[in-house]
């Protein structure tokens, strides 16, 4: 894991008890951890009576080198003992790497979580609902009498095509037949594939 | 069930008594093909030039008859109805008959060719799968994400057909395979069956 020169410079700012005494310590670790879960920018989330006294380019500068800290370790799926290792290299005090590293550990799945989401894929299929209906004639057939479905796929993520909405889709009995067989194929695929 | 036919259209078709049984098969195929791939009103020209009749005698006798042929085909009339409601027209037996034969033998092929110009959305045509697992992104070097890669094929009306690439998760795909499966299940319980028979 490798950190800039600047985020190693904030770091070794919050390693400094002259800076940051141990309350503020804690609530800015707290602030950089809430910053990256909570998904939405929260302009306050460093303003705590903590960190009242710090100046706010310093803290600010401190954030960063925090969160980059973090973001970092996950991203390359970093062991607890590995951070410790770094903020010590950092000058960081045991107490202060027993704070960090276990905030870290603490909520190191919950960002894998945030991490993996990033990026482009395919639109994901979230549901499925059906309408089973009969069609009994039209302008320009009578008699047609034959059942057939209406689905629809509710879909998560398909901005990326300009589309966000639902696919929907007519099938005869026959083709959801199909349909359903092939997901079965795939499911069984996937069940062997886990067992390897 | 008859066929109701206006005194207009009865004189469109009354150019067919007139000319040999012949030219009235004739007639009859020009109207399938035309049913097929469209009106082409040169083959009304050749037609009328031929015969010494006005094109638009031509083109009421063929266009009659392709008219005979859809609504009987729309309605599904059976045969003995056909017949009967031919008789109306007041045509030779042997006229009836040339009838008859031609809208057994294109009774499918037209039946399903107006099937198609119904109104429908996109419809299923065919679902390609891949497994595929999530190594490592950008954000995240190290994942073992299982993912079902989908590749939906929809037929539409327009000329190009859809492709929908979609992807989902083991548990979802699993849920939408029991989804589907209920939907299955519901054409084929006591209650829809009852319905289906009882409308007609």
């Amino acid at each position: 894991m490798e950190l800039s020169e600047s985020v190693q410079k904030g770091l070794q700012s919050l390693a400094d008890p002259s800076l940051f005494e141990p309350s503020g310590f804690r609530a800015l670790t707290d602030a950089a951890f809430r910053s990256l879960l909570s998904g939405h920018a929260d302009r306050r989330v460093l303003e705590d009576p903590a960190l009242e006294h710090t100046e706010r380019v310093l803290l600010k500068q401190c954030h960063a080198a925090a969160t980059t800290c973090i973001l970092e370790g996950v991203k390359h799926n970093a062991d607890q003992s590995t951070i410790s290792s770094c903020l010590e290299d950092l000058t960081f005090d045991a107490e202060r790497i027993e704070i960090f590293s276990k905030s870290y550990q603490k909520h190191k799945e919950e960002l894998e979580g945030v991490l993996a989401n990033i990026g482009t894929q395919p639109p994901h299929i979230n549901d499925a609902s059906w309408r089973l209906q009969y069609h009994m004639k039209n302008g320009h057939v009578h008699k047609v009498n034959e059942p057939f479905y209406l689905l629809s796929l509710n879909v998560e993520n398909a901005g990326l095509e300009g589309s966000a909405q639902d696919i929907n889709f007519n099938c005869t009995v026959e083709q959801l037949q199909d349909l359903v067989g092939k997901m079965k194929d795939a499911a069984k695929s996937l069940e062997k594939a886990s067992q390897m | 069930m008859l066929l109701v036919l206006s005194e207009e259209y009865k004189e469109h078709l009354a150019v067919l008594p007139q000319v040999d049984p012949a030219v009235v098969s004739e007639f009859g195929r020009i109207a399938v093909e035309f049913l097929k791939r469209g009106i082409n009103s040169k083959v009304y020209e050749g037609a009328a030039r031929k015969l010494g009749f006005p094109i638009t005698t031509v083109q009421h006798g063929v266009e009659g008859l392709m008219f005979l042929l859809t609504e009987s085909c729309k309605l599904m009339i059976s045969d003995i109805d056909f017949k009967d409601s031919v008789m109306v027209l007041g045509f030779s037996p042997e006229l009836n008959e040339i009838l008859l034969q031609l809208y057994m033998k294109n009774h499918d092929a037209i039946r399903s060719t107006l099937t198609q110009l119904a109104p429908s959305l996109p419809s299923y045509h065919n679902l390609e799968w891949r497994l595929d697992i999530q190594l490592g992104s950008r954000a995240m070097r190290q994942q073992v994400v299982p993912m079902v890669t989908m590749l939906l094929h929809l037929t539409t009306d327009g000329p190009d057909n859809r492709r929908c690439a979609l992807q989902t998760d083991p548990a979802t795909l699993l849920h939408l395979i029991s989804v589907l499966e209920a939907a299955l299940a519901s054409v084929k319980n006591n209650r829809a069956r009852r319905i289906l028979r009882n409308i007609k």
